[in-house]
């Protein structure tokens, strides 16, 4: 189990496991990251195979699922509804389960070098696409370059442009990217690429696994449509966009055949009214997600099961700190001490939420470090306000989004909390893709951050100095510092060391107030066997069943 | 007859072009680009001012305006269909053709294809609607004008004037609380996508009540002013005193003349029913043309909210030249100057 190929930090983390300093969770996701598959990882902590579920499932039978569809190139999707419908038939490198675990899927496994700055990634074999030609090294080097490339327009060059690119500003101004180097995708043979990166990273298998990241057949056109050829196990018989989309299963897959005989995706486009309707009279078995005050209604129907999971996914009420009085960390401070965050969670999301910490690093997170609590003091905060030069309070404007609606809740709560800091701020609620035309630039907004499985993730797009989505112009050397090395740090105890600081300096001296972390929650009918709520609400269709 | 035919069509056109370009300006200043939506939140600055540049919306407004005409007539080919954009936006019926609405960017398809389907079914809607609401409205309005100031008339009166104050989304919820959540007579939502259980018949239930409540209280509320007006007219009263009987005069004389207010205002109805009712689509996800305008409308889908609008507009304009040749047909004194 542990050969001479094994990385050289397993042997401390089994160490570890053993002396209950971290949990068996850790100990799965570090080993599965560190290239040991996941069977192995779970035969050395001890367990032999996961939990089997109390039924067999049965083959045969078609179910209706609630998710929106388009007909568009995966590499510029922009939602997990269009992700779940293509996620069917085309399929990504590795995969992270609602268990929060990212295990290899179309690779057989990877291999980072110690410094983290070389990833090998060995491609399955055995692997094909529907039309019966290998899954190989070509297609995965030439995918990953399309996603790089500026002209496909993927949000994957954002994510890993730190440390697959460099920029550069042309002649009109205008910055273009390309690959660090020349050898930053590298195919070492048919069935192994290997990634060398510019910096060290340890969420490669995380990034593989981000939505846009579907491997789409290099010989046709990328975009999503009745027949396309995906290695996945079902395939597009019928796609109206706006509509439905039809799937019957891929006879040809790799992989275990799905059990269901036909699957059907009905798009229900921003009605999310009509969704709980629908499910109740039984014209649909699932839905993507339930809204908060949709809860009480659905949990009344005894057909349905309610599915739910914690999630590191929370909002940012964010300052940008280039303008004043955010500038004064002090200002910064106070507005957090006059929010009690508990309340804010209650009263925006009620038992779909719990209290953030404002400093964006999640429970749910392997290296998330439990700090004292972080309480509302309303003396404190007056105080710091006066020593700032604003013994009067503030005046300002936050900007939110209408959609999702508990955002406005968020805001509202936290608006309403001011008032006793003396702090009167007024609330602009914008149209969605009015508020994502101009969010790192407005003084006050609340932004929406999406669950990401590793607690460095968000805080790096988001707080790094001169990242493309620092939204809050945050620049703290000694940040970037302390999450620089984090970021190459294996170990989750020694990272959680790391933790520590990061998550101090962002409570005390960061730009945003993240009161609130919520739950995703759903609904299936009974009679649907497979269903487990994915924290980004992803649906792997090729585990579901229906019960007789 | 004919040179007012003529006349009626010619202000029709003037009608369409100032109107699609009024369109134009007011899309002009909606929020969020269409680029934007499309790349997402996250893409980078860079990949959206590519991607604006590659879809022309860095022209000036005028300029668009003409492009689109030119594009609408089979002048000019749309130059977003032009593969060497890696757009992938290709249309079957070739790239200049008399009718080329355009590209819809929120589906990637021309906008003639993404609107035939929703056209289809909202006509659906709005005539098996229409089947309901004209004979109910004229009966009750009928009934109430022909009977004015009496018990019957204040009942019938009350009743529409109540139904027609409830607004469609409290309709659709109220309905939908009985007969899907308590009772489960019916299905929820009507994405006219059969199953075992419910049939498309079964789906278009609901909507068709909805509508129906909506209008037919409107309606017979005019049909009942205007037949209670006519009642009051002297050759009522001749025909009273010549010996007829009261159904006699309000079948023979007073429904003839009482229709001609009423005429405009169903004929408004038809208008509304096919590509307005965007709240009763929207509460049953009925996959029609209300629904897919709101739709192209958050998403700043330039060119099917100017189709939308313009075929919304041309029912207008046709439905009201029907509506006056139907008042010279029911009242030939009618002299159109």
């Amino acid at each position: 189990m542990s050969g001479d190929r094994d990385h050289p930090y397993l042997p401390r983390l089994r160490s570890q496991l053993a002396d209950n300093k971290i949990d068996r969770r850790e100990f799965l996701r570090t080993a599965t990251l560190l290239g040991v598959s996941a069977s192995a990882a779970m035969m050395m902590a001890g367990q032999t195979s996961p939990a089997r579920a109390q039924e067999t499932p049965k083959a045969g039978g078609s179910i209706r699922i609630e998710n929106k569809n388009a007909s568009a190139d995966p590499a510029v999707m922009t939602s997990i509804d269009s992700s779940n419908a293509t996620r069917q038939t085309l399929e990504y490198l590795t995969e992270t389960g609602a268990d929060n675990i990212t295990r290899p899927y179309l690779l057989e496994s990877w291999k980072p070098s110690e410094d983290l700055r070389s990833w090998t990634l060995n491609v399955r074999k055995g692997v094909k696409w529907q039309d019966g030609r290998d899954f190989t090294s070509d297609d995965v080097a030439w995918n990953i370059k399309r996603l790089l490339a500026d002209e496909t327009g993927s949000s994957v060059l954002g994510l890993m442009k730190g440390y697959m690119l460099n920029d550069s500003k042309g002649a009109d101004g205008k910055t273009t990217h390309a690959l660090w180097d020349a050898n930053a995708i590298e195919k070492v043979d048919d069935h192994t690429v290997r990634l060398n990166l510019k910096v060290a990273q340890i969420a490669v298998p995380e990034h593989l696994f981000h939505y846009s990241f579907a491997m789409v057949d290099p010989t046709a056109s990328p975009i999503f449509r009745a027949g396309i050829n995906g290695t996945g196990p079902f395939r597009v018989v019928e796609l109206s966009p706006g509509r439905n989309v039809v799937y019957e299963p891929n006879k040809n897959y790799w992989g275990q055949r799905p059990y269901l005989d036909k699957l059907e995706f009905v798009d229900y486009g921003d009605e999310r009214a009509a969704v709980p309707a629908a499910l109740i009279s039984g014209q649909i078995q699932g839905i993507l997600n339930a809204e908060p005050q949709q809860m009480p209604l659905l949990r009344n129907q005894p057909h349905l099961q309610l599915y739910e999971v914690l999630t590191g996914d929370g909002p940012a009420l964010r300052f940008r700190v280039d303008l004043k009085p955010f500038d004064n960390p002090k200002v910064r401070l106070a507005l957090k001490l006059g929010v009690d965050n508990a309340a804010v969670a209650k009263l925006a999301l009620g038992d779909m939420g719990s209290a953030g910490e404002n400093h964006q690093v999640a429970p749910v997170h392997p290296e998330y470090f439990k700090l004292p609590a972080f309480t509302q003091d309303i003396a404190r905060a007056k105080q710091l306000l006066a020593e700032a030069g604003f013994p009067d309070g503030l005046q300002f404007e936050v900007a939110v989004t209408k959609t999702p609606a508990y955002h406005v809740l968020v805001v509202q709560a936290i608006v309403e909390m001011w008032k006793q800091i003396g702090v009167n701020a007024t609330i602009n609620v914008m149209p969605t893709s009015a508020y994502y035309d101009v969010w790192t630039k407005l003084p006050v907004g609340l932004t929406s951050w999406a669950h990401r499985p590793l607690g460095v993730m968000n805080i790096g797009l988001a707080y790094r100095s001169g990242a493309p989505w620092n939204e809050s112009g945050y620049n703290n050397p000694e940040f970037d510092r302390l999450l620089t090395q984090a970021e190459s740090v294996a170990d989750p105890v020694e990272r959680r060391k790391v933790m520590e600081p990061i998550e101090k300096l962002l409570q005390e001296d960061g730009p945003m107030i993240q009161a609130t972390w919520r739950k995703q929650a759903t609904f299936y009918a009974k009679s649907v066997g497979g269903f487990s709520m994915h924290p980004s609400q992803y649906v792997f269709a090729r585990n579901l069943w229906l019960k007789a | 007859m004919l040179a007012f035919a003529l006349r009626r069509v010619s202000q029709l056109l003037v009608t369409a072009i100032v109107s699609s370009f009024l369109l134009f300006v007011v899309t002009e200043f909606s929020p969020g680009t269409v680029s934007r939506q499309i790349l997402g939140p996250y893409a980078l600055p860079n990949q959206v001012a590519l991607l604006d540049q590659k879809l022309g919306l860095s022209q000036s407004l005028p300029q668009r305006y003409l492009n689109w005409v030119s594009i609408l007539v089979g002048l000019k080919s749309n130059p977003l269909g032009d593969p060497a954009l890696g757009l992938n936006l290709s249309d079957p019926r070739g790239d200049r053709y008399f009718g080329n609405f355009g590209y819809s960017l929120m589906f990637r398809q021309p906008v003639r294809d993404v609107l035939a389907g929703p056209l289809a079914n909202s006509a659906l809607l709005g005539a098996v609607a229409m089947a309901f609401i004209v004979p109910l409205s004229l009966l009750i309005g009928i009934m109430a004008g022909a009977n004015a100031g009496t018990r019957l008339d204040r009942l019938l009166s009350l009743g529409s004037l109540i139904v027609t104050s409830i607004p469609e989304y409290a309709a659709g919820v109220i309905l939908l609380t009985v007969f899907v959540s308590y009772l489960n007579w019916l299905p929820g939502t009507s994405p006219l996508l059969a199953s075992e259980q419910w049939s498309i018949a079964s789906q278009l239930v609901l909507p068709v009540t909805v509508l129906t409540l909506a209008s037919a209280g409107y309606v017979a509320r005019i049909v009942r002013a205007s037949m209670a007006d006519t009642m009051t007219k002297p050759y009522v009263r001749t025909a009273l005193l010549k010996g007829l009987t009261k159904s006699q005069i309000v079948t023979r004389h007073v429904i003839r003349n009482g229709m001609i207010p009423p005429m405009t205002v169903l004929l408004l109805q038809l208008n509304w029913l096919v590509g307005g009712v965007v709240v009763c689509e929207s509460i049953f996800a009925y996959p029609g043309v209300g629904r897919l305008l709101l739709q192209a409308g958050l998403f700043g889908d330039l060119a099917l909210v100017q189709t939308i609008t313009l075929i919304s507009l041309a029912m207008a304009a046709i439905t009201q030249l029907l509506a006056d040749m139907s008042y010279m047909a029911l009242n030939p004194r009618v002299r159109l100057t």
